[in-house]
């Protein structure tokens, strides 16, 4: 049944192919000449006024940078701010790569950069478009200006550019607060270039085209988005040289916002000034309970950020680095401490909400406890005991540990480390600055994990006192502080209270929301707020001494925490012993006791004990604050010195 | 070269069926066309990306893999291709529905499909298509009866339209000129071609006022006058201009465009690329890659030629001048013969999916030169 038109003819069709192949073929040639006359024209024919063109009229498209946002504290004193600086910058391709390390060498001698800058300026051009000009040095003094103004004409592509630069007028003060800004470095950029290309969004690297440094810790780190900005840019003409000829068109950046904190910037001075009269190291942490707002965050000692923006010199950052006092150690959000007797009050409340005990239950105090079936004595810190009757309250007002080792051992430790997480033990803060470190709260979980070991009733003896195993942070202990202050409300710390975009105020609102410890009966709470409302009161509270005559009431629990352990028949003399082997004073606390405004930690490495160093400190940040944000206190007469 | 063309093609293969590349299907011509081709390109995208060892690396990856894609292809006979086109077609067409229905969006365009993984069903079309033509017409009397004509280009137009809508005017154009290829060369009578040429003059205008978007008038107006929007699009086409021209004969140098290096082409690693190839490499280093683009598109001709079926005859040759037309819009768009389309250099810009689809091109292409009955018809 075939159709006649529906046989194939191979032949016919084959010779068909064969000719429209040939006609394709002589098609393909004749555009590929076109082509080809087309680039004949363009360079042969054409190629003086292209030429020409192309050496006279050069029109780039330049990107420029946005005016970083400003961080203010609570009453709008600056914190980082922009400078205008003169700053020496290099333009890799005017230079050449066969003149850069002849004009290196040669700036270096003139204008006093060292090796270190040197190198990081070549590390840092290595990956970022030639065509630029990047700092090798700046805020350079009128001084310098003059000399590279005079020898000018022996360095083709520097010059000297007026920009403006991070600047923190109270640096050393907040650094560990507000970080610090370096410049992009490799790692940075080799980052961007991975994500972008994983996600097709160049959007990030494109930002920072005019950028060269960035946030590299703290506040500065955690908002480098919210504080950068979004880049502008202009078209212009310029001439053989590079120079700018005209303006053609100009999109304007886009500042970043501005952070307004909940920091209170004269309390952080304040506590800094008191570390440095007893000549301290340590950490205060101060948060406002009822927002969980940072007030301060302190640590001592601190280094000038400044030196860093501009490329820090080797011998600047050598002295940082092998200091003894470790100045570039966050101490308030990275440092580990034994929290010691400052936690006494959350397991009491713990042991009391449970039941496990009631607030008449009495132990009698020898001097030490041991466990049944061993010898080891676990010993009070004072060597003849407390009395033959020692019930909750009084065991936190004089900080009796025989009472802390039986309670804990009652508790047992998969309570406590449960009953402790919820006062934010052993978990981030929720503090907007990604370096915070979560210490340890202990369990049987995290004994096997990291040690391989199974937990050891003794292990529960150490953690009634808060040593052992347990360390947390100076920003934990603040916000446990805090979360009794607050009748167990916990808020998510945070330094930042507000984005200003423009003249527009944005709350900053953090992701986590609020969580409530389950308090059970509440009156085992103030129980416990009692307790530590007297720790500062006489007769018998540790912590009377530093409070005497304050206008405020307050609460608080005093810590001394052994850093060097004690063998059983050694004594611990603070006279003989190695200073970084003497104990770290502490103190937790808050006030006013009936309205608290403010919670606290105080840490002192090495300082003794904390009700007679860390307590005083903290006394008198609460009294400042006090004054100074309630109108009540402000016209009381100054305070009797202990 | 056309005339190598033998139609006792068995001598041929007998010599060469010794060969181990011979073996693995593959076509030692066109691999050595291609490998100069790619290798040219790195060091083109190494010049046009700051010197950056990263895209190299990212684009050694691309290669890479596209050259397996290439081989895989390869090792299929045309006939399993055969069977499996119509298949093929369907699915992509399928895929290009569900783009419309539910796809993602990127840059204004509704191009991309999730399914495990995110691709984009047009560049299936682009190898669908012309295989689904070629499988039309095997069987089929040539030159076609008006009846298979039209049907073949229902074929064409559904999924153009498709991508059309996307909007991918640039992608939709090409993978109806792969379809259309293949009804050349069934040997459709000129009669009909001079009508579809005047048709198409006729839809210049309908297109302009009901199809064409904004953007793309926009390309087009300034390509007659690329002073209308100096900063703009204008602005790219004077500097690539001024690039290309500025090479002159022997051209900067490699490294050495100060055009090409400046901030003022966007896609200089892209679709631009061309420009600083013309600028570092002058009107020889231009004269080398028509050669070499040439070189290929003859050896594809001839394989197309010697093929044994229909299938492979039209599927070849339509292949090939698919590829010539890749490369002669973007040169053409850079040197400004052409409005501005965002198409990359065929084998030589920095980029990944359209250059795998473009080596499973060749895949095909050498497995319709490889894969041969020993019998004669």
């Amino acid at each position: 049944m075939y159709k006649r038109q529906a046989v194939k003819d191979y032949g016919r069709e084959i010779s068909i192919f064969y000719m429209r192949a040939v006609i394709a073929l002589i098609i393909v040639i004749g555009l590929l000449l076109l082509l080809f006359f087309r680039q004949f024209k363009l360079q042969v024919l054409s190629y003086d006024t292209y030429q020409t063109q192309s050496e006279n009229n050069r029109i780039r498209v330049r990107p420029v940078a946005p005016i970083r946002g400003l961080i203010l504290d609570r009453n709008g004193v600056l914190l980082a701010e922009n400078r205008s600086i003169f700053a020496l910058e290099i333009t890799p391709e005017i230079v050449g790569k066969k003149q850069m390390d002849d004009t290196l060498t040669r700036l270096g001698l003139l204008l006093d950069i060292d090796e270190k800058q040197i190198n990081e300026f070549k590390e840092q051009i290595k990956f970022r478009s030639k065509y630029k000009s990047y700092p090798i040095k700046s805020k350079l003094s009128e001084q310098q200006v003059a000399i590279f103004s005079v020898n000018k004409h022996l360095f083709p592509g520097v010059s000297v550019e007026a920009r403006l630069e991070r600047y923190y007028p109270h640096g050393e003060d907040v650094v560990h607060a507000i970080g610090r800004m370096s410049a992009i470095n490799k790692a940075d950029l080799e980052k961007w270039e991975k994500e972008a290309q994983a996600t097709n969004d160049f959007s990030r690297i494109n930002n920072y085209a005019a950028t060269n440094k960035i946030g590299k810790l703290g506040l500065e780190r955690f908002y480098e988005k919210e504080l950068h900005g979004t880049v502008g840019q202009e078209k212009v003409e310029t001439d053989v040289r590079g120079r700018i000829v005209r303006v053609l068109e100009r999109q304007d950046p886009i500042a970043g916002q501005n952070l307004h904190l909940h920091l209170d910037y004269s309390l952080q001075k304040k506590a800094n000034e008191l570390f440095k009269e007893v000549g301290a190291r340590g950490a205060v942490v101060a948060v406002d309970p009822n927002s969980g707002g940072i007030l301060a965050l302190v640590s001592q000692p601190g280094y000038d950020p400044n030196l860093f923006t501009g490329g820090i010199s080797q011998a600047n950052y050598s002295a940082l680095i092998n200091s003894e006092e470790r100045p570039l150690y966050n101490r308030a959000v990275q440092g580990t401490y034994a929290p010691a007797s400052t936690i006494k009050p959350h397991l009491a409340w713990l042991a009391l909400q449970q039941g496990v005990i009631n607030s008449s239950t009495r132990i009698a105090d020898p001097g030490w406890y041991s466990l049944p079936d061993n010898e080891h004595r676990y010993r009070d810190w004072k060597p003849w005991g407390h009395g033959a009757t020692m019930n909750v309250v009084d065991s936190i007002i004089q900080s009796c540990d025989t009472f802390f080792y039986e309670l804990s051992v009652m508790l047992g430790i998969n309570n406590i480390s449960a009953g402790m997480e919820q006062f934010g033990f052993g978990q981030k803060t929720g503090l907007d600055i990604v370096e915070e470190k979560v210490g340890i709260m202990p369990s049987r979980a995290w004994k096997k994990e990291n040690r391989n070991q199974f937990w050891y009733m003794g292990d529960t003896v150490n953690i009634g006192i808060g040593q052992g195993f347990w360390t947390a942070t100076p920003l934990q202990l603040a916000n446990s502080s805090a979360v009794l202050a607050n009748d167990g409300i916990r808020f998510d710390l945070q330094l930042v209270k507000e984005f200003q975009i423009g003249t527009k105020v944005e709350s900053n609102i953090p992701e986590m929301s609020t969580e409530q410890i389950t308090t059970g009966d509440g009156r085992w709470l103030d129980t416990v707020k009692n307790a530590m409302h007297q720790v500062t009161l006489p007769p018998l509270g540790t912590a009377k001494t530093a409070f005497e005559g304050a206008s405020f009431s307050a609460a608080g629990k005093t810590g001394t925490a052994q850093v060097k352990s004690i063998a059983q028949d050694e004594t611990y003399d603070a006279e003989t012993v190695e200073d970084k082997f003497k104990d770290n004073a502490l103190f937790i606390g808050y006030a006013p006791f009936e309205n608290p405004q403010i919670a606290i930690a105080v840490v002192m490495e090495n300082a003794g004990g904390g009700g007679g160093n860390a307590a005083p400190i903290a006394r008198k940040l609460m009294e400042h604050y006090l004054k100074s944000n309630d109108k009540s206190l402000a016209s009381n007469q100054p305070m009797g010195q202990q | 070269m056309l005339s190598s063309y033998s139609p006792n093609a068995s001598s041929n293969t007998h010599k060469a069926k010794n060969s181990l590349l011979w073996r693995f299907h593959i076509d030692v011509p066109l691999l050595l066309g291609l490998l100069m081709l790619m290798g040219f390109g790195l060091m083109v995208i190494y010049s046009a990306g700051g010197e950056s060892s990263f895209l190299i690396k990212k684009q050694l990856v691309r290669l890479g893999f596209g050259l397996a894609v290439m081989f895989f292809i390869a090792q299929i006979p045309p006939r399993i291709l055969q069977l499996w086109a119509p298949a093929l077609y369907v699915l992509a067409l399928g895929f290009l529905f569900a783009v419309l229905l539910f796809g993602e969006s990127s840059k204004g365009a509704q191009r991309w499909i999730n399914i495990g993984i995110r691709f984009q069903p047009s560049e299936m079309m682009k190898l669908a298509m012309p295989m689904m033509i070629a499988w039309f017409f095997a069987e089929k009397a040539l030159p076609p009866s008006f009846k298979n004509l039209v049907v073949s280009l229902l074929l064409v137009f559904v999924p153009t339209l498709l991508i059309m809508k996307q909007p991918d005017l640039g992608t939709s154009l090409l993978i109806a000129t792969s379809g259309l290829f293949i009804i050349f060369f069934s040997g459709i009578r000129w009669r009909y071609i001079a009508t579809a040429v005047v048709a198409a003059v006729v839809m210049i205008p309908i297109m302009w006022y009901f199809v064409m978007h904004d953007y793309q008038k926009g390309r087009v107006l300034t390509f007659l006058n690329p002073e209308r929007d100096p900063l703009g699009a204008g602005y790219h086409i004077i500097q690539s201009q001024i690039a290309i021209g500025s090479g002159g004969v022997s051209g900067k140098g490699w490294l050495q465009g100060t055009q090409s290096q400046l901030e003022f082409l966007p896609e200089r690693h892209t679709d631009f690329i061309f420009a600083v190839l013309g600028e570092e490499f002058g009107l020889i280093g231009v004269g080398i890659l028509l050669a070499l683009y040439l070189f290929i598109i003859i050896r594809g001709l001839q394989i197309s030629l010697q093929a044994q079926d229909t299938f492979g005859r039209l599927l070849g040759a339509a292949i090939t001048l698919t590829f010539f037309v890749y490369l002669f819009v973007n040169i053409g768009m850079v040197s400004g013969l052409l409005p501005v389309v965002g198409l990359p250099l065929p084998l030589i810009s920095y980029g990944g999916t359209s250059m795998v689809t473009l080596l499973a091109g060749f895949g095909i292409l050498m497995s319709i030169k490889t894969h041969r009955r020993l019998h004669s018809r």
